[in-house]
């Protein structure tokens, strides 16, 4: 998108990861924590611009080495998700069929999304082996840890809140990074890959997330627990977003 | 003691200037008509605006001038001797001297003597920051009446001498810098004035204030409007650190910018702001009957709707009212200008009672402030 180019009367940046168009009716239980959901959706994608490397994406200085950085560190997080998916679906119990095959779909959808990532970053002008070879940084091992934990405790309907902000997450690296680190950097599409793919993915994603929420989230204990979870892994997300230029020896 | 909006007032300048009038009293820089103007005014969807500067770009009022002419109607309107009034409350974003600040000068046109005065300095949400100081000086029992304005003056800053003097600023090397020229098309000039009294108005309607509030996430977001700068991510220079004025404005560092790409952060931290006050009991979304929204632009309109929506604090699109497509985007002046129409206006019923939320977002460094009144009639 140059300067010039603004689809201001279109879209400004597109629309937001919440689509609002059909009249969805939840549960009282489940509209109030879809409320406070997008409370700390809010409160993650603000606090994301404090990020040194996400807020060179706003100031307009953001690189290709930056580029290459977010890449090698996002691949452990995107190979570790499918893992902590497919265990949320095996943890829980027959009573909970439903939600089962849908989290068993979403993640067969997911589980080699990180093939999508190596290719970006060769792409982006890296060495496969680089990326390869990278480990989990602190943040990475701080979720995926929290994430292996709650997913291996029976019917962990709290993971709703987990899916939310990396499905959100997803959306946005679609709308509002893709195409402006093409911009910045000058690589071609071939270099976000991953993140225009996933985005687009987690709109339907979105949809079938509803679904859940009205499913499973009947009393305030569950509405507590998924807004314990996301506000966990908004901060764990945001640590392992911290921690990219950090990398490890 | 409970505080009442009494009396309130507005000055508009010069005649309502229709879209295609706008170019002609900015001026086209260089003689070139803009390729971005229709663009931006499709989307904001204002029809007349007004200005106080004519078609040769020379002022016709002062900031002073249209604040205290404001001020003037509100007073000629309220059932109050002006001896009463305790306190001036000015806002603004530029008021006509850099300093001393713009109460000072609007206290002199309207000779009102030995008052406690007030400035505040910001941009649309420094209107409700003066509002909110005289409000809790009532509230306090300070003083027995103040007079709140907020006027801007903004076209002085988007008249085409401005960007042609801008000769080494990114306005003057890139083929289109959207960025500086997008707020060209968009603000405009005006002021509003609201006088607050520990009583209600002996007559008619007044509005009780039950409560403002503000959210800046100025800790975490980067500046999105400004002036100041030269708009260059590596140049930390404000307008003050170059060696001569003149240098600061070739540099483009005195004109008006906004960062476009970031604005839809005003939008989610404006419904973030309003989720947070239904969260906490302050706001009961279906309680609302008419809601005050200051948007720039039609643009955002859906987008906070669809937003309040998703989270499920809605305000039916009926409630809503603004005269933004008639009055202009004025900025700081746009919520008074806003509450003294729809007082007047016979397109709305005002019952006693009635909760009216008002919403000021500022896109600034993302201030975002919220005000709720109730409808009380003598």
């Amino acid at each position: 998108m140059n300067d010039g180019e603004i689809a201001i009367d279109g879209s400004l940046g597109n629309t937001e990861p919440f689509d609002s168009k059909n009249e969805r009716v939840l549960n009282p239980h489940a509209q109030r924590c879809l409320q406070q959901l997008l409370r700390v959706w809010l409160g993650f994608e603000r606090d994301l611009s404090t990020v040194p490397l996400l807020r060179r994406i706003d100031l307009g200085t953001y690189t290709i080495d930056d580029h290459l950085c977010l890449l090698r560190n996002l691949r452990q997080q995107v190979i570790e998700g499918s893992r902590w998916i497919t265990r949320t679906a095996s943890s829980f119990d027959r009573n909970h069929a439903e939600i089962r095959s849908t989290i068993i779909s979403h993640a067969v959808d997911e589980h080699r999304d990180y093939e999508l990532l190596e290719k970006d970053y060769v792409a982006s002008g890296g060495d496969l082996n680089d990326i390869l070879g990278m480990e989990r940084n602190v943040g990475s091992e701080a979720l995926h840890g929290f994430l292996m934990h709650r997913s291996s405790r029976s019917n962990p309907v709290d993971l709703l809140g987990a899916m939310w902000i990396i499905e959100g997450l997803g959306e946005k690296m679609a709308r509002s990074w893709a195409e402006r680190i093409q911009e910045l950097t000058g690589l071609g599409e071939d270099s976000t890959r991953f993140m225009t793919y996933h985005g687009h993915n987690d709109g339907d994603h979105m949809e079938r997330f509803y679904d859940m929420l009205d499913e499973v989230c009947v009393d305030e204990l569950t509405v507590r627990s998924i807004i314990k979870t996301s506000r966990v892994v908004a901060r764990l997300y945001r640590l392992q977003l911290e921690e990219v230029e950090h990398e490890l020896e | 003691m409970t505080v009442y909006i009494t009396s309130t007032g507005a000055f508009l300048p010069g005649p309502p200037i229709s879209v295609g009038e706008v170019e002609g009293i900015l001026g086209a820089v260089h003689g070139k008509p803009s390729s971005l103007r229709v663009q931006i005014q499709k989307a904001n969807k204002i029809e007349t605006r007004h200005y106080a500067i004519d078609g040769n770009q020379k002022t016709t009022h002062s900031n002073t001038e249209m604040a205290s002419n404001a001020a003037e109607q509100c007073l000629d309107r309220a059932f109050l001797t002006r001896d009463k009034i305790g306190m001036l409350a000015v806002a603004s974003t530029q008021g006509d001297l850099p300093a001393p600040g713009m109460a000072s000068m609007v206290q002199a046109e309207l000779g009102l003597p030995a008052i406690e005065i007030l400035t505040t300095h910001g941009i649309c949400s420094s209107s409700m920051m003066a509002l909110k100081a005289a409000w809790n000086s009532l509230r306090l029992g300070d003083h027995e009446a103040a007079v709140v304005v907020s006027s801007e003056l903004s076209s002085r800053l988007l008249k085409k001498q401005r960007y042609e003097a801008a000769t080494e600023s990114t306005y003057a090397s890139k083929r289109i810098d959207f960025n500086t020229e997008f707020l060209r098309w968009m603000l405009s000039d005006g002021a509003g004035a609201l006088l607050l009294q520990d009583k209600p108005a002996p007559k008619g309607i007044s509005f009780r204030i039950d409560w403002i509030h503000g959210f800046s996430h100025a800790h975490a977001l980067p500046t999105c409007m400004s002036v100041g700068s030269a708009g260059l991510p590596d140049d930390e220079r404000t307008w003050q650190d170059y060696d001569t004025y003149g240098e600061a404005e070739k540099a483009g560092a005195l004109l008006l910018r906004q960062e476009v790409r970031l604005l839809d952060n005003i939008v989610r931290m404006g419904v973030d702001g309003y989720l947070r006050l239904v969260e906490d009991g302050i706001s009961v979304p279906s309680e609302i009957n008419h809601f005050l929204c200051h948007y720039s632009s039609h643009h955002f309109r859906d987008k906070i709707l669809d937003l309040l929506d998703a989270a499920g604090v809605g305000i039916p699109e009926e409630r809503w009212w603004t005269n933004l497509y008639t009055r202009g985007n004025t900025g700081a002046a746009s919520l008074f200008i806003m509450i003294d129409e729809f007082l007047r206006t016979e397109d709305v019923t005002i019952s006693d009672g009635d909760t009216i939320l008002c919403f000021v977002p500022e896109s600034g460094r993302f201030n975002t402030t919220y005000m709720q009144l109730t409808a009380v009639s003598s």
